[in-house]
């Protein structure tokens, strides 16, 4: 119930306070995402990230790489091309306010133990458990889906496939092959 | 239990338009419920039912189904060939109770447009103020001389998700090494257009891993063309030795255009011979995928074109809107037996194209519709409707394909997105070849898709 209101009241002050973001309807545009990324932006599938309570500006920055074409993406970037640099900033300002819900997922306490190793070089920009982000730039990861996150390092790790962010490509392949899905099911067990 | 509150909504609406907020005179008559029945609990009906509550939580919304289990049609080709339980592709209507909506197991026998009440083979007769059809493809068992609806317990079409899936299943499972798997697809529009081509590629996947490598799929396509057609090809050679088009190739798909002898009209049912002009193709294992219209109550409600092209013969025409009935305002045609729009774009070569028949438009079609109701039901201006597409076809062992479509409405008129749409890459765009993570990326994405839409429809 929470949830939901939160969504409609976001829709409701989103457009009184910023009438110059020229979308007639966010609300409705953001319903079309729903199928992919869950009701209000919270994803029940393994591999699509929940997009509900991410930061803003990571998700506005996020869509504009892939509109421009400067950061690759299997499917994203063929989508966002066709809607305008308002509806982008909408649907960012939109989910940004709807409540960050954790998916829930367990893991081994090995997992746990290896993961938190693994894991030190995330800690600078991600926070211990990958649940307090340095910046608006970065996205919070636990409680993200483990299985979409060891997708994304696999892109980050991957020469052909193109990432925009420098540091977390370096910091990506630095990573052993085997601690990939540890890392990810690590942050994804933890909900914050 | 989670539903948006009416006040709210009608305050986004109210935001956008160019009226003070607060001067709507509908909002007095709050008391009053409107009474909206959905009439088919498939994705399109699901998702509208479901977001008539969470738009408007007042509005009295009773969806009427039949059955008590939906089987998902996506990806329902891996169950088929052992890749997946029809379990995870199997729903129940729990989820829409919980929100509040009335779920009736009943068939609609018939639409009274002039009362607006529905009566079921039940016995009840329901009123509306709006009517949601949402009934889906019915088959037409016409145009192939000695087929009929009889058969498809021995030649099955597994084209509506469920048992047909698991008989269709056995029967491969039984196939010899060397035997021979006939597909026939009608004329389109059918049912989610890249499906026959998505089965023809994991039924290949499956004779590779399961001892039947000597045995070959042949596709007899109705159509000259198809959907994702350069990236089937591009798979086909890559994974399952497919050289050209045409019968008695050497790889283990043969595809079969109209013109060249893929339009069958004649079935032997005994020898599973199927027949076109051109040629005869005996089967070991048979799948007809009959030619398809509109549901059976949408024809009979009078909602379906009757003169026109055939394109827009047998489906029920639509306003971009809102998705209303071109022919009654107060009901409004979602999902595969409605056809929207009109994308010469696309590139089929056969005719005008209408939105696909697939499960996400039905989705994206069934949230506009409910938008518009409660915008109605409320006296607020049309909201701006928004359409979106996509659809994963899953092909070989970590090789997914994708295709997006994004449509907008201007001038009251549906206007297809080129930049918003497209297939995945078929190669990179300096020509060097796509990296193997793209089509695994996509793969995987194909299972997180599949439990959302089924989560955002029904639960």
């Amino acid at each position: 119930m929470k949830k939901a209101v939160m969504y409609a009241l976001t829709a409701a002050s989103l457009c009184a306070a910023h009438p110059a973001l020229a979308v007639d309807n966010v609300q409705g545009l953001a319903m079309t995402c729903n199928n992919c990324h869950g009701t209000g932006g919270v994803s029940v599938g393994l591999s699509m990230p929940s997009i509900a309570g991410l930061s803003e500006s990571y998700l506005k920055n996020i869509m504009t790489e892939w509109k421009t074409g400067a950061r690759a993406s299997a499917n994203m970037t063929r989508l966002i091309k066709g809607y305008t640099d308002d509806e982008i900033a909408a649907l960012a300002q939109y989910y940004s306010k709807l409540p960050w819900k954790p998916a829930a997922q367990s893991v081994s306490a090995d997992i746990l133990a290896k993961g938190k190793e693994v894991t030190e070089r995330c800690e600078t920009c991600h926070g211990a458990t990958g649940g307090q982000p340095d910046d608006a730039d970065t996205p919070m990861l636990a409680g993200q889906w483990a299985k979409y996150m060891e997708l994304e390092l696999l892109k980050y790790r991957d020469e052909g496939f193109q990432m925009t962010h420098k540091k977390m490509t370096r910091n990506a392949r630095k990573m052993e092959e085997g601690d990939v899905a540890t890392a990810a099911k690590f942050h994804g067990a933890h909900s914050k | 239990m989670s539903q948006i509150n009416r006040r709210q909504f009608i305050q986004a609406f109210a935001a956008v338009s160019a009226a003070p907020a607060l001067s709507f005179p509908s909002i007095a008559r709050a008391g009053a419920k409107a009474k909206v029945v959905v009439i088919g609990g498939g994705y399109a009906g699901a998702t509208a039912a479901k977001y008539l509550k969470l738009l408007d939580g007042r509005i009295d919304v009773t969806l009427i189904e039949p059955n008590a289990l939906y089987v998902s049609c996506p990806l329902s080709n891996e169950v088929m060939v052992g890749h997946r339980d029809i379990g995870t592709l199997t729903v129940g209507y729990d989820g829409l109770k919980k929100r509040g909506v009335n779920v009736l197991h009943d068939y609609v026998t018939r639409v009274d447009r002039a009362r607006k009440v529905v009566m079921t083979k039940g016995g009840k007769t329901l009123p509306y103020d709006a009517l949601v059809m949402a009934p889906g493809v019915d088959f037409h068992y016409v145009g192939i001389e000695g087929y009929n609806e009889s058969m498809i317990n021995d030649i099955p079409h597994a084209w509506k998700a469920g048992a047909q899936t698991l008989l269709l299943k056995k029967q491969l499972e039984a196939m010899p090494d060397g035997g021979v798997f006939v597909i026939t697809v009608p004329k389109g529009p059918f049912r989610c257009p890249p499906g026959p081509y998505e089965r023809a590629s994991l039924v290949a996947n499956y004779f590779q891993h399961h001892g039947k490598k000597k045995s070959k799929v042949i596709i007899l396509d109705a159509n000259d063309s198809h959907s994702k057609k350069g990236l089937f090809n591009q798979a086909w050679a890559k994974m399952y030795g497919w050289e050209k088009e045409g019968l008695g190739t050497n790889g283990m798909i043969e595809w079969v255009k109209g013109a060249e002898g893929g339009a069958i009209n004649k079935l032997d049912a005994k020898t599973k011979t199927v027949s076109s002009d051109f040629v005869d193709v005996k089967a070991d294992v048979l799948n007809i995928i009959p030619p398809h219209k509109a549901g059976k109550i949408a024809v009979a409600a009078g909602l379906t074109g009757e003169t026109g092209n055939n394109f827009e013969q047998g489906w029920c025409k639509v306003v971009p809107m809102t998705m209303a009935s071109a022919v009654d305002p107060n009901i409004y045609t979602i999902g595969d037996s409605c056809v929207a729009g009109e994308m010469s774009t696309y590139g089929n070569p056969n005719a005008a194209f209408d939105m696909p028949k697939s499960a996400h438009i039905a989705m994206t079609q069934a949230k506009v519709a409910a938008a518009a109701i409660v915008a109605k039901v409320n006296g607020l201006p049309t909201p701006q409707p928004y359409y979106a597409n996509t659809c994963y076809s899953v092909v070989g062992d970590e090789y997914g394909i994708s295709v997006a479509h994004l449509y907008r409405v201007e001038n009251g008129t549906f206007k297809y997105i080129p930049a918003g749409s497209g297939i995945s890459p078929v190669t990179m765009p300096d020509k060097s070849p796509v990296p193997a993570i793209y089509r695994k990326l996509e793969a995987e994405y194909a299972d997180g898709w599949l439990r959302n839409v089924m989560a955002d429809a029904f639960i």
